[in-house]
């Protein structure tokens, strides 16, 4: 069975209709990347998927649970979107790290404030924060920042900041890993560090969406691909294929273009 | 002579010291609420969006927010007009329009009106300060928050409050290192701060230092407020 099915989803910011139509399943421990031109919606869609926007149609299905179905006013509830959202992690653009606390500290803090909901937390608090901060120091070391837990992101590079949002995202362990474009901000001397570590968790089985414009990782990261343009997904298949050998004439344009334009399909660093 | 002069000053001084704790205490507060009230959201028409026709004028009335447009030209009106004039019309406006000097001819009463005048103006200013705060802290951080599955709650007090105190925190040292100096309006209405405290000594004794003595009252308490200002910023600087 599917981790996510993503059903019809539709999405509308007045009369712009953003998402029309969206539909794909992604498996357990597949890694998936969204590609397309700017304005296409890929953003969009992981927002909804991330219960950042209300879709205006469709269903969103996890593990079998529906977490969302526009139909459905009961699934729409703020008070469960809390719960719900954890299903996914969310990797920004701009990082988004909290300037007011410390690598380690970003990484723990989400998970120290949900234990507070544990039934036996105040009588294990000690054991509780302690596995909390072993766990988010291991996440740390495993994107190679073992020795930068104590500084601010304000004395980090762009490449480690980014490492340390992946580390706080999968610090709640979510079932699907969203990556909204996450090497854009970066220089491109810092870009590798970044997919390096996105393509050893792709082989270490992390079930992911990965929003890139390097078309190489993609090919070479991602098992499926998707080809976004103007709200819809025009084309659909397996990484290398829709890469190399595009079906629809629009895939062809693209990525045409974004040869012309930043080289990329050369291989990844690493 | 000197000793006359300290303690008539230390008097003036015991004024303007009230009339900016009193001023802090009820417009810090008073301005948070007009800086919500100016970003508040609330479209009372906007079920016409709902209609299958959409004219122009649904649109515009849709999008009104009455309490955002109400509290704008109020921090309009008080930052665009000065705090002397506030202050008068406050003071001596009842009596002439009702012919009824609510503030009566007592030190208190002209006190108390003095201090309202002040939180209104000085929390319209703040508000800005605090709006510009808030707005300041990107969205992103709230995004991010949202996402960790925290709540509202949990977002304001471990996310953007202390990004936004870290943005308040210079423009508003400058606001209130002004309160200070503005105390001395008060004088208009006859309450005997710093420098009213002053002017008899020039005035009957025809001596200039007592007004540079004053000056070194207002330096005093600038510089210390300067010092504490500087101390938070520096307790904030560890992060940007
Ligand atoms: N909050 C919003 N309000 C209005 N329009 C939006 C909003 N967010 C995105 N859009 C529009 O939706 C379209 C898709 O945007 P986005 O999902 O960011 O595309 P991508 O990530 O593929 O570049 C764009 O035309 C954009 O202008
Ligand atoms: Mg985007």
């Amino acid at each position: 069975m599917a981790v996510l099915e993503v059903q019809n989803i539709e999405k509308n910011f007045g009369k712009t209709r953003v998402l029309r139509d969206i539909s794909f399943e992604l498996e357990q421990g597949q890694t998936l990347a969204i590609i397309g031109s700017s304005g296409s919606g890929k953003t969009t869609l992981l927002r909804c998927l991330n219960f950042l926007e209300e879709p205006d149609g469709g269903r969103i299905v996890v593990n079998g649970e529906t977490l969302f179905d526009a139909a459905d006013p009961a699934t729409r509830r703020e008070k469960e979107v809390r719960k719900k959202r954890l299903h996914f992690g969310m990797v920004f653009q701009a990082f988004n790290l909290f300037p007011q606390y410390t690598a380690l500290k970003n990484v723990m803090l989400a998970s120290e404030l949900l234990a507070k909901e544990l039934p036996n937390y105040k009588a294990n608090k000690k054991e509780i924060l302690a596995n909390i901060e072993r766990e988010a120091q291991a996440l740390l070391e495993k994107m190679g920042l073992a020795d930068r837990a104590s500084h601010y992101p304000h004395q980090l590079s762009g490449g480690q900041q980014q490492r340390v949002a992946i580390a706080r995202a999968m610090a709640l362990k979510p079932d699907i890993m969203c990556f909204d474009e996450p090497t854009s901000a970066l220089d491109p001397e810092l870009t590798g560090e970044v997919l390096r570590v996105i393509r050893g968790l792709a082989e270490q089985k992390t079930t992911m969406i990965i929003v890139t414009h390097e078309m190489a990782f993609a090919r070479d990261v991602a098992d499926q691909v998707i080809f976004m343009d103007d709200g819809v997904i025009v084309e659909h298949g397996p990484a290398r294929q829709v890469i190399e050998d595009p079906q629809e004439e629009r895939t062809q344009r693209f990525l045409a273009r974004s040869r012309e334009g930043g080289g990329s399909p050369s291989p990844v660093r690493g | 002579m000197f000793w006359e002069v300290t303690l008539a000053l230390l008097k003036g001084f015991g004024t303007a010291a009230e009339l900016f704790g009193l001023t802090l205490v009820f417009a810090l507060p008073l301005g948070l609420l007009i800086a919500f009230g100016s970003m508040s959201k609330w479209r009372p028409f906007r079920f016409l969006l709902n209609a299958k026709k959409k004219a122009e004028w649904k649109k515009r009335l849709a999008g009104f927010r009455p309490i955002k447009l109400i509290v704008d030209v109020i921090v309009w009106i008080i930052r665009g007009t000065p705090l002397m004039l506030q202050l008068m019309i406050i003071y001596f406006g009842p009596g002439l329009v009702w012919d009824n000097n609510i503030w009566g001819s007592s030190t208190g009463g002209r006190m108390t009106a003095t201090v309202i005048a002040f939180v209104i103006n000085y929390a319209c200013y703040f508000s800005v300060i605090y709006r510009g705060g808030i707005e300041g802290v990107p969205q992103g951080q709230r995004e991010a928050g949202e996402v960790l599955g925290m709540t509202r709650a949990q977002i304001f007090t471990k996310i953007t409050f202390l990004q936004t105190v870290k943005r308040i925190v210079p423009p508003m040292s400058n606001e209130i290192i002004t309160l200070v100096k503005d105390t001395s309006l008060a004088r208009i209405i006859a309450v005997t701060e710093l420098i009213k405290s002053s002017e008899p000594f020039m005035r009957i004794n025809g001596l200039i230092w007592p007004l540079f003595y004053t000056g070194v009252f207002y330096l005093i308490f600038v510089g210390a407020l300067t010092l504490l200002f500087n101390f938070i910023e520096r307790k904030l600087s560890y992060f940007k």
